[in-house]
């Protein structure tokens, strides 16, 4: 079992998803949960990952094989789940208005798959008012704004505000280049995420 | 001494007369509202890609006042590839790429001609038009030789990712797929080399190799994959253009301090644009001032948009303090006038530069 654990968490960290379909599935067959494989081997190997970027040993193509290999794990997972609990739950995406970028907030996508989460990415350059339709019609438990430009992640805190004013408990998480965690915390975000990683690990604890 | 002496003497890593002042874009806005200081003359407000050739031609005109009146010594020219419209704010080029215009910057590329390994030899080489470097053509005729002509061409990198409409997809295959991360390279290199020997052809001085290689944190890939999938088209492209007798430089926003070494070995004659958000300029000179032209630095980000002129003012005073002493420092915003800068700010940034600029530099950074 413990070795499977680690083959697996091996898998995920070098983007071999073949490997880690089969081990997912030869630990489903050995009797683990898809709660155990998840927990003690892909989040982990996603942390491991993420550790190693902040390091600098390891950059974005490691990530995205990573995220790769994740969510061809996942995909043998999800059916095995019993609900949203495990799985993770949804997250609407989407990048603000007038910002067309599309990069960041795709990784954040792959590395929000890749633990587990439904992702509804309704895309770039997206109002305050198609926010909050997305968010009323699909009620996810967390909504992520991504944005590249200072002059557009002024946009978040309308967005903020208008999604609160629908559900005041709404989850808000906020990233993009010209971001910090003091600017977050001034619009009231319930959390920022410095990298797609730490997105996917605080998106999983929030 | 004119512009374009006082830019060649910054890449020869001399001081000039005093420190040359340029920009490597503005966009459609930014040079309407800019210029709207100076003429009435102006084009509607809507992106290049959707102007007739007419207003085209006004836009460039507008921002050749603006070049003018602020004393600039250098302008830069991209090539404003034929496109046919294919949808709301989508444009393809001549590869097939469709683009997204947006007020914001740039075009993205948003799909492309190739999916992946299996169609790369159905891929037909796009052979660049004449009439695409237009704004060059129309900045030469009217600056001559008074300024430096800048080109501003994508590198190797962005036209490989935007061949697959995608950087993620071309990033992946860094791991998965390496030769065919090479072929989408070879295709760009042939293009980009057919382009700059045609800008060295109407008149460019210096060319600027455009593409992000980094973000705010580190670079988008290890050093190791920047050595193999990218510096020997670098070179390739620096080596044309040195052997044209002209020069070169990279651009890139964010971090680029684990490649710096990969830059100068590739044989660029300087680096665009020193993010200050992410790298020090006075470490930078002082570890490359010596083999690289630095341009670039002032925060286009927060202090251009959102700063005082005041604030604008010390800025510029303390980055020249920092980079121009013993020349080989070019100033410029840390990526481009977008339209969120304040043209006031942008403005009191040029007459900064020309108040602290003047050699024997006498502030300290």
């Amino acid at each position: 079992m413990e070795e499977l654990v680690s083959k697996l968490k091996e898998a995920v960290i070098s983007g071999e998803d073949t490997d880690a379909r089969a081990l997912v599935e030869e630990g489903l067959d050995g009797g683990m949960s898809p709660r155990d494989i998840l927990e003690r081997a892909m989040m982990p190997a996603m942390e491991d990952i993420g550790v190693r970027f902040s390091k600098g040993e390891a950059f974005i193509p490691e990530l995205i094989v990573a995220a790769y290999a994740m969510e061809a794990g996942m995909e043998v997972l999800k059916p095995r789940m019993s609900g949203a609990g495990e799985g993770g739950g949804k997250v609407v995406l989407g990048t603000v208005a007038g910002d067309i970028h599309s990069i960041g907030k795709n990784l954040v996508r792959m590395c929000l798959e890749g633990a587990g989460f439904d992702v509804i990415d309704i895309g770039e350059n997206k109002t305050t008012e198609q926010f909050v339709q997305a968010y009323k019609e699909h009620n996810p438990r967390i909504l992520g704004l991504s944005a590249l430009l200072s002059s557009t992640m002024l946009h978040m805190h309308d967005v903020i505000l208008a999604v609160r004013a629908v559900d005041s408990d709404a989850r808000i998480m906020v990233g993009g280049a010209p971001l910090t965690r003091d600017f977050a915390d001034s619009i009231g975000a319930t959390a920022y995420a410095q990298n797609a990683f730490e997105a996917a690990v605080i998106a999983r604890r929030l | 001494m004119d512009g374009k002496e006082r830019m060649l003497e910054a890449f020869a890593l001399r001081e000039a007369d005093r420190v040359p002042v340029w920009e490597m874009a503005f966009n459609e806005e930014s040079i309407i509202k800019l210029a709207a200081f100076f003429t009435d003359d102006l084009p509607p407000l809507k992106f290049a890609q959707q102007m007739t050739p007419e207003e085209k031609l006004k836009l460039i005109g507008a921002l050749f006042t603006v070049i003018r009146e602020l004393e600039l010594d250098g302008i830069s020219s991209i090539s404003l590839m034929n496109t046919e419209p294919v949808g709301d704010n989508l444009v393809r080029d001549g590869w097939g790429r469709v683009l997204r215009v947006s007020e914001e910057g740039e075009a993205t590329a948003v799909s492309g001609p190739v999916s992946g390994p299996a169609d790369i030899k159905d891929i037909k080489p796009y052979h660049p038009e004449q009439s695409e470097l237009l704004m060059l053509m129309a900045a030469k005729g009217s600056f001559g030789e008074e300024i430096a002509q800048v080109f501003v061409q994508p590198g190797p990198f962005r036209e490989s990712w935007t061949f697959l409409g995608s950087m993620e997809k071309l990033l992946f295959y860094y791991i998965k797929n390496p030769d065919f991360v090479h072929a989408l390279a070879r295709l760009a290199t042939d293009f980009i080399l057919e382009v700059v020997d045609m800008a060295v052809e109407l008149g460019a001085d210096i060319i600027g190799l455009d593409g992000d290689l980094a973000f705010s944190q580190t670079t988008l890939m290890a050093p190791d994959h920047y050595y193999e999938y990218i510096l020997p088209y670098h070179k390739e492209i620096t080596e044309r253009v040195h052997g044209h007798g002209k020069l070169i430089f990279k651009h890139s926003d964010g971090n680029m301090s684990p490649i710096m070494d990969g830059i100068v070995e590739a044989g660029f004659d300087g680096f665009h644009p020193v993010q200050p958000q992410c790298m020090d300029i006075s470490e930078v000179k002082a570890k490359y001032g010596d083999r690289l032209t630095i341009l670039g630095n002032i925060d286009c980000m927060h202090l251009l948009p959102f700063g005082t002129e005041q604030e604008v003012e010390r800025s510029v005073r303390q980055t020249i303090g920092a980079a121009a002493p013993g020349g080989g420092y070019i100033i410029s915003s840390s990526n481009s006038i977008h339209p969120g800068v304040k043209p006031e700010n942008y403005i009191a940034m040029v007459k900064a530069a020309r108040k602290y600029g003047s050699y024997p530099i006498d502030v300290e950074g």
